[in-house]
């Protein structure tokens, strides 16, 4: 696992983001390393000097990091060469998920303004992630980073994970503008029973809201990523989800359907929402061929290619951020390693060898 | 029954005694006879209710609403710039073919090939291309008589980053010059295999030299390249067609798993040969029904090889899957001179294939252009005010509008003109029959027919109905 959070010790007065270089540099932006051993390294730049505990300086050259001396740390916020980057924009939610993976927290930082000098100083054409919580509690300031990020750098692209419960008629003027059309909206939707729905996300009304955003998303001419983990609550309902998303939420990018992680909430509840698909594919089976069959471009998230039936494994995709990524021992006897997801870096280590290499 | 807004406005067709409805979006199901009537008088059970808002045939929200707008929007070609150029580099032909498309000239004879000046323009189109995609297909003619055209051709698109191209030959010549051609990774090879060899020669190759070469060839493209590189295309005579199994045989066992079952085209010497063939009767339509269950069956049979028919592949997934508009003999609109174009070996641009064999017999100048001068012309603008089904009131009563397409070329090649009633011309007649067999095949109870049928829709093969019923 790669460690995105290092300690790192700073006089600066307040947090602030650069770029780390190896090279001396006279960019404003950038810090320069002027010492290096395998256990830690020293910058010296606008901020004045800051010394980073950790990888060395190979590790580091060109990672954008948020420096917060108060907390003693550095943040690798974008890594450089890396194409999975998020921005943790709040811990706040207004859903609690039953299997959430990062469960939310009352607190919050406002952090946007590092949040755009972080982007504007990323390498050229990248993803960057915006998760949370739920970044749409703080729509105005995700919005206006994005329109301030992407007027400066209409290279990059943004995938924003939220929940779809604060979209307005209202946000439709500003959302139809051109720049926009570099941002997919990753959403999730548990089933097509609003019930089983509104209960697994533990907000009553949350289904007919998210309608209400899907609605103002279309009219915008927004791009929408479809997400569905699948728990043993809604796995039945899947056949019918995929109807509903072919009949009515057919003008979606793609639809993602996920495999459960075993972090945060699904830790503890594993064994009561887990699906094992080597015991249990047919409802996932039918409803991949139901979106085929309609056209609506479809992937399966977080599965290893043994888990799945020969003739579904074309749709699973190596999803798993290679930071985060982690295969068991029999897989190393595996053809298809390379291309196959493996498991989350935090999956039991005892569950890793429910493999049968192909 | 409570009052209901946004009624589904639902147009219906009986296939093999079942009642289909489909609404604007092309989204079927199969109900009782009745249904329409009771929609009109608020007598709807609560179980067609519940399956008409389920399925949010209803339009009971803005969502609703919205979303089947950008449905039907869907249905309609989008197509922007050029992607397809159909070039004619001869008119030249070893060959000469009953049925011939063409008026095609005498391998020997001048003055049908590109000039100079022609060749630099349009290789200067291909350079100036500054799209991602280009598809370039050599017709003729026989166009393996100048390989030095289809090599500067292809050198003049080096830049494009996914360029493909596909030869049609006759396979009766095969070099080291033309298999140079072949060797290239992007060249696909499509040839014409009318059956058996027996047929192919009676239809085709005439003698028995030029039957063997054709095999002997064939062979050798196949063993060199595999399949995956070459498709083969039979065309059918509707009133004397091959017997089934063998023409799918001469298919099958070359390594062939698709067949494009084409009836002789009305154009070309077939206007005077084939006269019978401006009207595609009853005789076609049994046949090719006959085909596609023969195919079916066979598939059954053997679960280790699906078999299809290209065409009725292509129209199945058309009545599932909106955005399916590249293949242009079905699609509406159908705009011509857009995103394809065909340039003869004088260097004249036509609309299509078609309309460059009616502009050569004679019949009718469908020119729209020419390489030196562009096609941006009143001539391409006045067909593709017409190129559409959007407006003909026969289609927008028919079930099958949102699966089908427009092709006024063929229009105007059987009748001259194109302000028939849609359902008096062979085009729409012959997709009527596709459609009616597509959709008695998706509502067949037969585990045989809803096997290949999930193939053919590229799903695994036993797992979800294809038709639902209320």
């Amino acid at each position: 696992m790669i460690p995105l959070m290092l300690p790192a010790v700073s006089d600066a007065e307040k947090p602030f983001v650069t770029r780390l270089s190896k090279n001396r540099t006279d960019s404003p932006w950038e810090s320069w390393c002027i010492e290096s051993s395998e256990s830690q390294s020293v910058f010296s730049g606008e901020n004045g000097l800051f010394q980073i505990v950790g990888p060395g300086i190979q590790d580091l050259d060109g990672d954008i990091v948020i420096v917060t001396p108060a907390a003693g740390n550095a943040e690798r916020i974008i890594r450089a060469g890396s194409t999975q980057n998020s921005l943790l924009v709040t811990e706040r939610c207004d859903q609690l998920c039953v299997m959430c993976s990062q469960p939310p927290k009352k607190t919050h930082h406002d952090r946007f303004g590092l949040f755009v000098q972080a982007c504007l100083l990323a390498d050229n054409g990248i993803t960057i992630g915006i998760t949370g919580g739920e970044p749409t509690l703080y729509k105005q300031e995700v919005f206006q980073l994005l329109e301030t990020v992407l007027k400066a750098r209409p290279d990059l692209k943004f995938h924003v994970l939220t929940n779809g419960q604060h979209f307005e008629t209202s946000d439709i003027s500003q959302l139809r503008q051109e720049l926009f059309r570099k941002v997919v909206w990753g959403i999730p939707l548990y089933s097509n029973d609003a019930a089983e729905h509104d209960e697994i996300v533990a907000k009553t009304g949350a289904y007919e809201r998210l309608h209400q955003s899907f609605d103002t998303l279309l009219l915008s001419g927004a791009k929408i990523e479809l997400r569905t983990v699948v728990l043993q609550t809604n796995l039945n309902s899947f056949p019918a989800l995929a109807r509903h998303i072919a009949g009515l939420l057919h003008f979606i990018e793609q639809w993602s359907v996920m495999q459960l992680e075993n972090i945060g909430f699904a830790r503890n509840r594993w064994d009561s929402l887990y699906v094992d698909f080597r015991k249990s594919f047919n409802p996932i089976a039918q409803s991949l061929d139901v979106a085929s069959l309609f056209g609506i471009p479809t992937k399966l998230f977080n599965v290893p290619l043994c888990h799945l039936p020969e003739f579904h494994r074309n749709f699973a995709v190596n999803s798993i951020s290679d930071w985060k990524q982690r295969f068991g021992e029999k897989c190393l006897m595996c053809s298809k390693k390379e291309t196959c997801s493996g498991f989350f870096e935090w999956h039991p280590a005892e569950m890793l060898d429910e493999v049968s290499p192909l | 029954m409570e009052e209901l807004d946004g009624l589904p406005n639902l147009r219906s067709r009986t296939v093999s005694d079942r009642h289909i409805f489909a609404n604007e979006e092309g989204r079927f199901f199969k109900g009782q006879h009745d249904l329409l009537s009771r929609i009109g008088s608020n007598e709807l059970s609560d179980q067609e209710l519940k399956f008409l808002q389920k399925r949010h045939l209803i339009k009971s929200s803005k969502l609703v609403k919205h979303a089947s707008l950008f449905a039907q929007a869907r249905r309609k070609t989008n197509v922007e710039g050029l992607e397809y150029l159909i070039l004619v580099p001869t008119l030249r032909c070893n060959l000469a073919c009953s049925y011939c498309q063409v008026s095609r000239a005498n391998e020997n004879a001048e003055g049908y090939d590109w000039d100079e000046a022609t060749l630099g323009q349009i290789t200067g189109l291909i350079k100036q291309f500054s799209g991602r995609s280009l598809k370039i297909e050599f017709q003729g003619g026989e166009p393996t008589l100048r390989p030095d055209l289809i090599s500067a051709v292809l050198d003049a698109g080096s830049h494009i980053p996914d360029m493909t191209a596909v030869i049609c030959t006759n396979l009766q010549r095969l070099d080291e010059e033309i298999l140079t051609i072949f060797n290239r990774e992007n060249v696909q090879i499509s040839t014409s295999l009318d059956g058996s060899l027996i047929t192919h020669k009676a239809q085709r190759t005439q003698d028995d030299a030029s039957t063997s070469q054709f095999e002997r060839n064939l062979s050798l493209v196949l063993k060199r390249y595999g399949p995956g590189k070459i498709s083969a295309l039979p065309t059918v005579n509707p009133n004397d067609p091959p017997e089934i199994d063998s023409l799918v045989e001469a298919f099958v066992s070359r390594g062939f798993t698709s067949i494009y079952l084409r009836p002789i085209n009305y154009q070309g010497f077939a206007r005077k040969q084939h006269p019978e063939s401006i009207e595609q009767s009853g005789h076609w339509g049994a046949y090719y029904s006959k085909f596609i269950h023969r195919l079916i069956a066979r598939n059954w049979d053997n679960r280790d090889q699906v078999i299809e028919e290209t065409y009725f592949s292509h129209c199945l997934n058309r009545i599932f899957k909106p955005g399916l508009d590249r293949h242009v003999d079905l699609r509406s609109p159908n705009p011509v001179g857009v995103d394809y174009i065909v340039v003869d070996f004088d260097g004249k641009i036509y609309p299509t294939d078609e309309a460059r064999m009616l502009s050569r017999s004679g019949i009718i100048d469908l020119t729209i252009g020419d390489i030196a001068t562009g096609w941006d012309s009143p001539e391409r603008r006045a067909l593709n005010e017409a190129s559409t089904n959007a407006d003909d009131p026969d289609c927008q009563n028919c079930v099958y509008q949102p699966y089908c397409g427009r092709d006024i070329i063929d229009d105007i090649s059987r009748y001259g003109r194109i302000d028939l009633r849609r359902h008096e011309t062979n085009f729409c007649k012959r997709h009527m029959s596709i459609f009616d067999l597509a959709f008695s095949l998706i509502y067949s109870n037969e585990d045989a027919v809803q096997y290949s049928l999930r193939h053919w829709l590229g799903l695994s093969g036993d797992s979800i109905t294809l038709g639902e019923s209320i």
